[in-house]
């Protein structure tokens, strides 16, 4: 187990893929073991701050995942946050950090498989770019 | 430039004495080269101090939010698409304001004037026809407005007030065949590493006088994020993390609200480019939401609103 | 002291002799402006400037720095107990502040060194530090040095200083520190009389160039009271935006704020400019802020510089003349228009 193992921040909607983790769990799937799991009440109630704060504490990547377009417990909390993702992950990528860093899906309660088989890609994904370099808050680099 | 003085200078002294507007918000003449003051006039007999050149880049928008009383202010462009802006978000009322519209030719870039006379020291500036008439110590010289203009109004597709309710002139033609996001396609063919180190560079300079951020008519915020303690976002120090952070969630909150009036980078003390955050989220939202901020009364900003077949091919 | 010759042609490289016994600080071109960075062997000095966009301030006072730190670490004994961040002060020379910018530091000192108080990291690097002055041969004209008690030339506050004669330059030292730094230099030749006359001719010259002026002479008669609660104040505040530009750039302003920073198990005790045009600034914890309109704040920064400090100090307005907050400030809020609107009140 020497091999780097990189650190996945991922914010789970209540209502859709944190139940998906759960049943993933409890039918036995096997997934990659690097997510540390936020449970949050709605996609929307990710803020752009939160991804920021993830990544500038040394993340090596971000999943958010939330409920499928219509799904929403709130009716419409995910239309509202995929706009606000769309914006972010333009900005963020566009400033240098990775595409493949930050990550999204739409996973619903019942869908376990594809709850698995995306922590896989994102896995995956977030591995080969290997440890975050950039954005990350250290020791104040000051005099 | 002098017609346009004069006839707000009129018209500002006329709504003050028929008791029209309490306040007329406008510039008057600065103190140093390429620098007018924002000014606010309420007594008729002041209104001869208003100012009107193309060295008016602060945007007035600032100072209408929290404000209850009737204000007459003057409007080019890109301060009437903020006044719209303000209006959609509940700033400020239309029924409080009567907006002087100006069509606008551009303000002049005090740094492009500096470096096209050497950083020689400069003691006046003066326009007509077009042109620009720089003068100092032992020398003056003439350059074309539009070779010394701020860098978002040589790319300005609304020179001509959205919203006014008077034009102090007749209408300008717009400018055609800009391409407006040039500079943002230059950074987008670049790789990750290579844009990473752009910005970082760009920002390396900067001071955290958050002159930028209060320059923008958009930051309102009763308190904002880089002020908040529990949780505290971004660290005060000149860390150069701490300072990505707040040029990013800085930029992200104007975003879909941006007019591109350039206020940010005028106001920066160490030339930084700011905009180059700000124009990536103004491509994206004219891109993705066919948006650009500020144009019409009756339709919600991008992020307040949302339609089922939106964009979503970044999500798995 | 004797004076000095250099060349210009061999100045770079004397001032680099000087880097044995000395950390030297030259102004450098930042692309559109100066600003002074450490003289290495890649640096390219540009000594062709009116004054830096930054004043030299950060040089003695960074703009953040670490002055306490611990580890949070159960191991340790001395978990939680915060040190002093351990420094060296190695001898520094400053070479082309303008005479305003060293004024500047004598008007800054009265703060940090008091009879009560003495402010150890801005004192140590103080007292390591060199001034080289660079007299003004052309003044802005934002430039009011003289009349808050300097000149372009002003020789006061400066340990050391150099006359630009055009393709050489001429060095007295004023003080032994200055006088020291000369002499590591390499090369330079004794001063002949024709220098030495030409750089009073400099100086004369100069001081008739600064036309601009600081109105305060009837200031501190006034009462403070009645200046604080003076009418003009709500309408000269209108166009400011609360930004820290007049503050940051300005060489005598001094306030500092403290910050904690824990990352991982390292804490850190960190010092930060700080800005009173910010509301944080005065935020009490109750969430009551005495300065909380914005004319409170554009009032306290003029009436600090012009009326809390001279009547405290008995040293002068807290104001070199150096005219940078007049040239960058965005919206044009002239400290001479609001010291003329405190003395006409």
């Amino acid at each position: 187990m020497n091999e780097w193992q990189p650190k996945i921040t991922t914010f789970l909607c209540n209502w859709c893929s944190y139940g998906a983790a759960d049943l993933a769990g409890v039918s036995r799937f096997q997934y990659p073991p690097f997510f540390r799991i936020i449970r949050v009440p709605c996609s929307a109630r990710i803020s752009p701050k939160f991804i920021l704060a993830a990544f500038r504490h040394g993340s090596d990547g971000v999943w958010i995942s939330g409920c499928h377009p219509g799904d929403c417990h709130y009716l419409e909390g995910n239309y509202y946050a995929r706009r606000k993702f769309a914006m972010l992950k333009g900005l963020l990528e566009h400033i240098g950090i990775e595409p493949g860093r930050l990550n999204f899906s739409w996973i619903s309660s019942a869908e376990a498989t594809k709850f698995a088989e995306t922590a896989k890609i994102v896995a995956d994904q977030v591995k080969a770019l290997g440890p975050a370099r950039y954005f990350i808050k250290k020791r104040a680099e000051v005099a | 430039m002098k017609e346009y003085t004069e006839k707000i200078r009129e018209t500002a002294k006329s709504l003050l004495k028929e008791g029209k507007v309490d306040i007329f918000i406008g510039y008057r003449k600065g103190t140093v080269p390429m620098m007018n003051e924002p000014f606010a006039v309420s007594d008729p007999d002041k209104t001869d101090l208003l100012y009107w050149d193309s060295n008016c880049g602060m945007n007035l928008c600032n100072y209408l939010t929290k404000r209850t009383d009737r204000i007459g202010i003057i409007a080019n462009g890109c301060n009437s698409r903020n006044i719209v802006t303000h209006i959609i978000e509940n700033q400020i009322k239309r029924e409080q304001l009567y907006i002087l519209g100006i069509p606008c030719t551009g303000m002049i870039d005090p740094r492009a004037v500096r470096r096209a006379v050497k950083y020689r020291e400069i003691t006046d500036v003066e326009e007509s026809n077009g042109r620009v008439i720089v003068k100092g110590d032992g020398f003056e010289e003439t350059f074309e407005k539009k070779d010394v203009l701020q860098k978002n109004c040589a790319e300005c597709l609304h020179r001509n007030p959205v919203i006014y309710d008077e034009l102090v002139a007749e209408k300008v033609p717009e400018q055609e065949g800009i391409e407006t996001f040039r500079d943002v396609k230059k950074i987008e063919a670049m790789g990750s590493d290579e844009r990473w180190g752009f910005f970082t560079r760009m920002i390396s300079s900067c001071i955290r006088c958050y002159a930028c951020r209060n320059a923008c008519p958009l930051c309102y915020c009763t308190t904002c994020f880089v002020d908040e303690a529990q949780p505290q976002w971004v660290g005060k120090s000149n860390d150069p993390t701490d300072t990505m952070t707040f040029h990013i969630l800085r930029a992200f909150h104007c975003a879909g609200r941006c007019t591109d009036c350039g206020a940010c980078e005028r106001a920066c003390p160490m030339g930084i480019n700011v905009r180059q955050f700000t124009k990536k989220l103004n491509k994206d939202a004219l891109e993705l939401f066919s948006w650009e901020a500020g144009m019409r009364e009756d339709r919600r900003p991008p992020m307040d609103v949302y339609k089922v077949d939106d964009y979503n091919d970044f999500i798995r | 002291m004797t004076d000095k010759v250099f060349l210009k042609k061999d100045w770079v490289e004397a001032l680099k002799a000087a880097r044995d016994s000395f950390r030297i600080f030259v102004p450098v071109r930042d692309g559109d402006f100066h600003n002074f960075h450490s003289l290495e062997d890649w640096t390219i000095p540009n000594f062709d400037f009116f004054n830096t966009r930054l004043s030299p301030k950060s040089i003695v006072y960074p703009q953040s720095e670490r002055i306490f730190e611990c580890l949070n670490d159960p191991e340790d004994p001395g978990k939680g107990i915060l040190k002093e961040a351990p420094k060296d002060y190695p001898p520094q020379a400053i070479v082309g502040i303008r005479p305003c910018d060293a004024h500047a530091f004598h008007i800054v000192k009265k703060n940090f060194e008091g009879p009560e108080y003495r402010d150890p990291w801005w004192m140590q690097r103080f007292e390591s530090t060199v001034l080289v002055g660079l007299g003004c041969n052309a003044p802005c004209p934002t430039c009011f040095c003289t009349s808050v008690g300097g000149g372009p030339f002003h020789e006061e506050y400066l340990d050391a200083i150099l006359f630009d004669l055009g393709d050489r330059y001429l060095a007295r030292g004023l003080t032994e520190k200055g006088g020291e730094f000369i002499s590591k230099m390499n090369g330079g030749s004794s001063a002949d009389e024709k220098s030495i006359k030409e750089a009073k001719g400099l100086v004369a010259e100069a001081e008739k160039k600064v036309v601009s002026r600081l109105p305060f002479d009837k200031i501190g008669e006034k009462e403070v009271t009645g200046l604080f609660n003076a009418p003009f104040w709500e309408e000269a505040a209108f166009s400011c935006i609360n930004c820290g530009t007049c503050t940051f750039l300005c060489p005598t302003c001094w306030c500092f704020d403290i910050q904690d920073e824990v990352s991982g198990r390292q804490v850190d005790r960190i010092r930060n400019w700080d800005t009173c045009m910010s509301p944080l600034f005065t935020l009490e914890g109750s969430g009551h802020n005495p300065r909380d309109k914005k004319f409170q704040r554009f009032r306290q920064r003029f009436m600090h510089k012009l009326k809390y400090y001279p009547d405290k100090y008995k040293n002068g307005v807290q104001c070199s003349g150096c005219g940078r907050c007049v040239r960058y400030c965005p919206v044009n809020i002239d400290i001479r228009t609001i010291a003329g609107l405190m003395n006409e009140f």
